[in-house]
């Protein structure tokens, strides 16, 4: 019978596995991310570094392509921890601009017109909620930063004989970077798209509390002649533990402040984000006036 | 705040009546773990809400009572969606999407963006929701909020069909006792977070279609006598007013055969309306009604 003509019926079809039902979530979500063409643009523009690094450590991999290329003598680009960090750099702050265009159209929608009890009033808990939220932006996030990288990683191993072995430590630096900044991102992309319903304004939100508390920091380094106010500079802040995990010095003007500080500057970032979540991911609508 | 509840709800409509700020929500949150109860528990299709929450959303259908949309998505991609998180697979989520749609008569304006429908088809794409996976229990918070006469006729309608069919239990809040009166069969009667009343209206229904006020021209005390000697109950009051309780093997027009024999005129008579707003004020007023005083 035609859909139109039947009449409602009980269901007893099979059924998902409840623990993994949180994933409905996610892959409903990324197709909202990537249903924007915004979003697919940004997107590919997050890969082109990648892609000129590919072409770099070719280059720099291989002779004859140099001779093609009119460059004559040894490689002018090393490919090193520093070359990777550099790339991490340069992929983090892309990826910035993605959380900032992609995150606020992850929960704001479903708080503006109080869907979110219909999420939490099926077998999902809050938690499984903001999860299924952040591996969206995990996966979009780890597609443009440390998962590319990897792939570069593993395509100058390929090209350079004896270079692995003593460079395999940048693997999992790169990994533990790369998740470290998307975890940062992600959750302060959650937290402001719960909070802020506007998206222009949200995408402005995540870009100024990742600059102003860094400009702020500086003027109180500057006037108290501390490096205390780099607390407050997270992109300092991820440099520094970078620097550590892929074991290059730190060029920064003053004097370095201690890992752990970071750490903790870190640590105390997501917990702050996760407490604005838990004050706005709630089971109950809450009617005001 | 809900506070010393203790009942048990085994009607297949029941009716949740309050004023507001009696608790109606809380009870329904409670319910479906929204919210942990601070002592005390309940058991909804004898799973406990403490322990197997999840297992009872799994099995309830919730249609909140203010709005809960995602106005940029399309009205089946949302039904779906709601209809794979309560664990359907995706084909079979789509294609009950449709079905539900159709069945609640929004099937033209399916693939519209949930942010262009009115109030009515929002409330409608609610229920849609609400129904698709199937649920063992249907959760109706204030169904006909913002409903238009023939858009609340139709919500009314709905409910009624989904009632009659079987498949499954309804919770229908309500502070609108007529939605309820026309919708279920049981009800309960919170009162500043407390059971005012339990009352099944369908025996409460009953019982009115048994007790007659007869008002009459030339009655006494032969009448009252032949009336009696039916099997009823009677009692005469002054100008020709009587009440009488028929037994079930008495019909009306036996009273009328009765009345014809003895030269009687029946001038009017009425079953008695102890309606759904007496049994909501008596229990305002810490009165019990008939049904609901057995059952308290």
């Amino acid at each position: 019978m035609t859909v139109y003509k039947r009449n409602y019926r009980s269901y007893s079809g099979p059924v998902t596995p409840m623990r993994w039902r949180w994933l409905v979530i996610t892959r409903h979500s990324l197709a909202e991310v990537f249903g924007s063409r915004v979003s697919v643009v940004l997107f590919v523009i997050c890969m082109v570094p990648a892609l000129l690094s590919a072409v770099v450590i070719y280059v720099a991999n291989s002779e004859t392509a140099r001779l093609l290329l009119n460059m004559r003598g040894p490689a002018m680009t090393i490919i090193d921890n520093r070359f990777f960090f550099r790339l991490l750099e340069l992929q983090g702050w892309l990826a910035l601009f993605l959380t900032a265009w992609i995150g606020p159209a992850m929960v704001s929608p479903d708080l503006t017109n109080g869907a979110l009890p219909l999420f939490l009033s099926r077998p999902i808990s809050r938690a499984e909620y903001v999860a299924g939220k952040l591996l969206v932006l995990g996966m979009v996030l780890s597609a443009v930063t440390w998962a590319p990288l990897l792939l570069l990683f593993g395509i100058q191993a390929q090209l350079a004989q004896g270079w692995l072995w003593p460079n395999l430590y940048i693997v999992p630096g790169l990994i533990a970077g790369g998740l470290l900044w998307i975890a940062v991102l992600a959750l302060l992309a959650l937290a402001v798209s719960a909070w802020v319903r506007w998206r222009i304004v949200a995408t402005g939100l995540i870009v100024a509390l990742v600059f102003i508390p860094a400009g702020f920091g500086a003027v109180v380094s500057g006037v108290l002649r501390t490096p205390w106010g780099l607390v407050l500079n997270l992109p300092y802040m991820l440099t520094l533990v970078w620097s550590h995990l892929l074991r290059t010095p730190i060029g920064w003007r003053r004097e370095p402040l201690p890992l752990s500080a970071a750490w903790i500057a870190l640590i105390a970032v997501g917990a702050l984000c996760l407490i604005m979540l838990n004050k706005r991911i709630l089971a109950r609508q809450v009617v005001r006036g | 705040m809900l506070n010393g509840l203790r009942g048990v709800l085994k009607g297949r409509a029941i009716g949740l009546l309050g004023p507001n700020g009696s608790g109606k929500s809380t009870l329904i949150n409670t319910l479906l773990g929204f919210h942990a109860p601070s002592r005390g528990t309940a058991r909804v299709f004898d799973l406990d809400i403490r322990q197997s929450s999840k297992e009872i959303r799994a099995a309830v259908g919730y249609m909140p009572e203010n709005d809960a949309f995602i106005a940029n998505m399309s009205g089946i991609r949302y039904v779906r969606y709601m209809a794979e998180l309560a664990g359907l697979p995706p084909e079979q989520a789509m294609e009950r999407a449709h079905e539900a749609f159709f069945y609640v008569g929004l099937g033209e304006v399916r693939y519209r963006k949930l942010g262009t429908y009115s109030l009515g088809m929002k409330q409608l794409a609610k229920l849609a929701q609400a129904i698709a996976h199937g649920p063992k229990l249907l959760i109706l918070d204030e169904p006909t909020n913002g409903l238009d006469p023939l858009a609340r006729q139709r919500m009314i309608q709905l409910v009624r069909e989904i009632r009659d069919a079987g498949d499954m239990r309804l919770l229908i809040s309500s502070h609108l006792l007529r939605d309820v009166d026309e919708t279920c069969d049981e009800v309960l009667i919170l009162k500043d977070g407390r059971i005012a009343a339990i009352c099944d209206l369908e025996e409460e229904r009953r019982s009115n279609r048994k007790f007659i006020e007869m008002e009459t021209i030339g009655a006494d005390q032969e009448f009252s006598e032949a009336v009696q000697a039916l099997g009823c109950e009677c009692a005469v009051f002054g100008h020709g007013r009587m009440k009488v309780v028929m037994p079930d093997a008495v019909e009306i027009r036996d009273l009328y055969t009765v009345a014809a024999k003895q030269g009687v005129q029946i001038r009017r008579m009425d079953h008695r309306r102890d309606s759904l707003e007496d049994i909501f004020l008596n229990a305002m007023e810490g009165k019990a009604t008939g049904a609901a005083h057995d059952r308290l």
